[in-house]
């Protein structure tokens, strides 16, 4: 794997740089190393020197796709992973931005590590990670642990079936065979087992540690509403304080305010501070939209959103 | 659950099609159950999810969204976009564990009258064994800082 | 006064100050994720992370407040004061960069002309019992803020965590009313010498290599330097740093209720959120994040030393643990001194 990683990132490197020496784009957006172990950080390359920069690895978790918004007067090289292509097909469609805006640098995604579990799998801090062949290797003040990469992968990767991103001008690297790891999101699985009464309870307990920073909104790429349904206070849908029912609304809403749109990158669990179950929410409802409508986001440029056309023959069995 | 409880159910009829039925309904001496109280919106396809959420939020016992039938909305489409928003909402309802017949859509004429009233009373029927709404319903559990009792104004006028 | 509590009665301890105080202590809310609670059983509380993800200042400071509430009767509008229990409080496990926070956010709220009543009230009624860091995370910068993993200032009893016992100290009169505690012992020789071996080791752990000293003035030089059209590119405008911030003090008021009865609460905001600065006019004076990072770092490094001679930064790192694009408050100090690295200029901030 990590072999594949240093070509892929040498190539990256290597278009970015042609990119910029030829002032194709104003600035490529990709990712760097930075302080902590297992992380990577968005960074922002504006001169041709300034590409050595650019790393590719099993850390790089972010979707770029949010800075479209913040960098939509510049002309963007972005690197993006299957998903995050995916919701740069979705904004475009929602025409958030010119096509010859962007110049996507794709990469085929070998799914990324999930941070939070291989903290856990270690009893005290992590100060050093790297990968070795499929392997991660974690290093404390007293210990030395080599862990399995493929046991340690987001859910959200897990499930994907679009690694290879679409639409982009460039593809680094071949096309990857696109076949889950699972075929049912674990959480989902385990969700629908339940009851309804204790489906409810579940939810309730994850809503109940949100501390309404809105973390999850701002990391996501489909989330640019000048004005969120929280700020609205005429009409006002519900209060800024910590009553449970508010909290479910919220997370109620800001997933339901997905449907269709939602490319699956969980970059919204990730940011999560209080590491509040969220995918289990959206990929149900990207299930959904697949099942009814036939329609899986960001795959076509052409297709419209689910929820802005029709078909005269779509299902109503619930309606009396 | 009190004794003599009744459900409080809110129904949003479109203007042209299901309020014209239920007003047929009326106007023909049709008997249904009381429950329901009637929102009036242009067409079915101006339900906001957040008009059913905010009502269940408030303690309604169960939400009724009606339009014209598929081909006749006054809009042209409005109704199916609206059978759209519908259907993703409820299973996304469902999923996260309200009650299953909670939230409950139909497609009412105008010349149905009979027909409304039988829905209503369907409606009043699962409602009544769902009993009173308790998930989701904002409660004095404000972290401590209930607006106490303030809720049940909203349902009282 | 140096005094020891074996960990075999830690529980009872615990159980002892909860029927007589209402204590405040991190609770695990799931796995990797805790923050300070009113606990009613021993078993509740969980020190296993070394700084919860909600900070200490929500015990005094907390993030949704109910101000006062109003009620109609008849044609009158009653107003109905809130009051603070009646019982005294404590709150224990509290780190010392926590508890400096909280002297940070004290020089806010109890000033000389103005008093903020209800962090006053909670502040007076409420001992300390600080709990010191044997192992710092690599993320902590606490001694280059002014602190240090064994800080006692601030607390009233602090612990140490000595394995099979805690080491105490009773510091301020508060504390001392603690001496005739029926679970405290006199403390070992040998404990002393512990303690000391495991102040060295966090010390020097926690190092001095982030140029805090100094920053006001570095940062007075830089109005408009291009720094700051760099610094905030990553940033986007999430808030957890400022939620998260055991020094972060700003917030919003707003009313709620209908006809009959309603109330006034506060709750936290974060001057990295759009609506912060928003006018109603329209204007926004911040209209950008480049403009609201540059706030959040002016406002920690140069607005508070010049008011209050202390930098508003306890080096406590959760800001950089949870932030999700791994914005590090560290390097954009260290940006602001003279040496910075070639990387500065190729735009990678």
């Amino acid at each position: 794997m990590e072999e594949r990683s240093k070509a892929i990132q040498d190539r990256i490197r290597e278009k970015a740089k042609e990119l910029l020496s030829k002032k194709e784009v104003d600035l490529v957006i990709g990712f760097g190393e930075w302080t902590l172990p297992l992380r990577t950080t968005p960074i922002f390359i504006r001169t041709p020197e300034g590409a050595e920069d650019l790393i590719w690895n099993s850390f790089c978790e972010n979707n770029l796709a949010i800075y479209l918004h913040k960098f939509s007067q510049f002309k963007v090289g972005i690197v993006v992973k299957g998903c995050d292509a995916r919701s740069i097909i979705a904004l475009s469609l929602e025409k958030r931005f010119k096509p010859d805006q962007l110049f996507l640098i794709g990469v085929p995604c070998q799914r990324m590590v999930d941070r939070r579990r291989v903290k856990k799998a270690v009893k005290g801090e992590i100060l050093r990670a790297h990968e070795q062949g499929d392997q991660i290797i974690v290093e404390g003040e007293d210990f030395n642990t080599t862990l399995r990469r493929d046991d340690f992968l987001y859910p959200s990767c897990q499930v994907c079936t679009h690694r290879t991103p679409m639409g982009t001008n460039v593809l680094i690297g071949d096309p990857v065979k696109e076949s889950p790891l699972i075929e049912t999101h674990p959480e989902i699985k385990e969700f629908e087992k339940k009851s309804p009464e204790e489906r409810w309870r579940f939810f309730e307990k994850e809503s109940s540690r949100c501390i309404r920073c809105y973390a999850c909104r701002e990391v996501c790429p489909m989330c640019y509403c000048a004005e969120c349904f929280v700020d609205s206070s005429n009409p006002k849908w519900i209060e800024k304080g910590f009553s449970t029912s508010d909290l479910e609304f919220y997370h109620i809403v800001r997933a339901y305010h997905q449907t269709g749109r939602c490319s699956g990158c969980g970059a919204c669990e990730r940011a999560c501070p209080m590491e509040i179950r969220l995918t289990y929410l959206t990929q149900k409802l990207n299930l959904d939209v697949r099942e009814l409508f036939d329609f899986e986001t960001g795959i076509k440029a052409d297709t419209l959103p689910p929820l802005s056309t029709f078909e005269i023959d779509d299902r109503q069995e619930f309606i009396k | 659950m009190e004794k003599n409880w009744e459900p409080k159910i809110l129904a949003f009829l479109c203007n042209w099609c299901s309020y014209a039925g239920a007003d047929l309904a009326g106007t023909s001496r049709i008997q249904y159950p009381p429950n329901i109280r009637v929102i009036r919106v242009p067409c079915s396809g101006r339900i906001n999810p957040l008009f059913i959420l905010k009502a269940l939020q408030a303690g309604i016992d169960g939400v009724l969204i009606s339009g014209c039938h598929p081909g006749d909305c006054h809009y042209i489409s409005g109704n199916y976009i609206g059978r759209r928003k519908s259907a993703t909402l409820k299973r996304f309802l469902e999923y996260l564990g309200l009650e299953e017949g909670r939230v409950q859509f139909s497609w009412v004429s105008a010349a149905e009258g009979g027909k409304f009233s039988q829905v209503v009373d369907e409606v009043v029927q699962d409602i009544k064994k769902l009993g009173p709404a308790r998930r989701f319903v904002k409660r004095e559990d404000l972290r401590g800082q209930g607006v106490e009792g303030s809720r049940k104004n909203i349902l009282n006028t | 006064m140096k005094l020891r509590l074996d960990k075999k009665d830690f529980k009872n301890f615990l159980q002892n100050l909860i029927d007589e105080y209402d204590l405040y202590a991190p609770v695990q809310l799931t796995e990797g994720v805790s923050v300070f609670k009113k606990i009613d059983q021993p078993g509740e509380v969980n020190l296993t992370q070394l700084h919860t993800q909600k900070p200490a200042k929500d015990v005094f400071f907390p993030q949704s407040e109910v101000m006062f509430r109003y009620e109609k009767v008849g044609k009158q509008n009653q107003m109905i004061s809130m009051e603070e229990g009646k019982r005294e409080r404590i709150l224990f496990g509290a780190r010392p960069c926590d508890i400096e926070a909280i002297s940070i956010i004290e020089k806010v709220f109890v000033g000389e002309e103005y008093t903020d009543v209800y962090f006053l009230e909670k502040r007076k009624k409420t001992t300390i019992i600080g709990l010191g860091c044997n192992h710092p995370l690599s993320t902590c910068f606490c001694s280059s803020a002014g602190g240090d993993p064994f800080l006692r200032a601030g607390s009233d009893l602090f612990f140490i965590d000595l394995g099979e016992a805690y080491f105490v100290e009773l510091l301020t009169e508060k504390g001392m009313a603690f001496h005739k505690n029926k679970f405290f012992k006199e403390a070992d020789p040998k404990d002393l010498t512990f303690v000391k071996e495991l102040e060295e080791k966090a010390f020097e752990k926690v190092g001095f290599s982030i140029p805090v000293d100094g920053i006001e003035k570095r940062l007075d030089l830089m109005g408009e330097s291009s720094f700051w059209d760099r610094v905030h590119e990553k940033c986007i405008g999430c808030r957890i740093c400022t939620y998260l911030c055991p020094t972060c003090h700003c917030f919003d008021m707003v009313d709620e209720g209908e006809h009959q009865r309603g109330q006034r609460v506060r709750h936290w905001d974060s001057c990295l959120s759009p609506l912060y600065s928003l006018e109603t006019s329209g204007h926004n004076p911040r209209p950008t994040c480049r403009e609201r990072t540059r706030q959040r770092l002016m406002h920690k490094f140069n607005y508070f030393p010049k008011n209050f001679n202390q930098v508003a930064c306890v080096g406590c790192g959760r800001c950089i643990l949870y932030c999700p694009v791994h914005f590090d408050i560290r390097k954009a100090i260290i940006w602001t001194s003279p040496k910075r690295p070639k990387r500065y200029e190729r735009g990678m901030i």
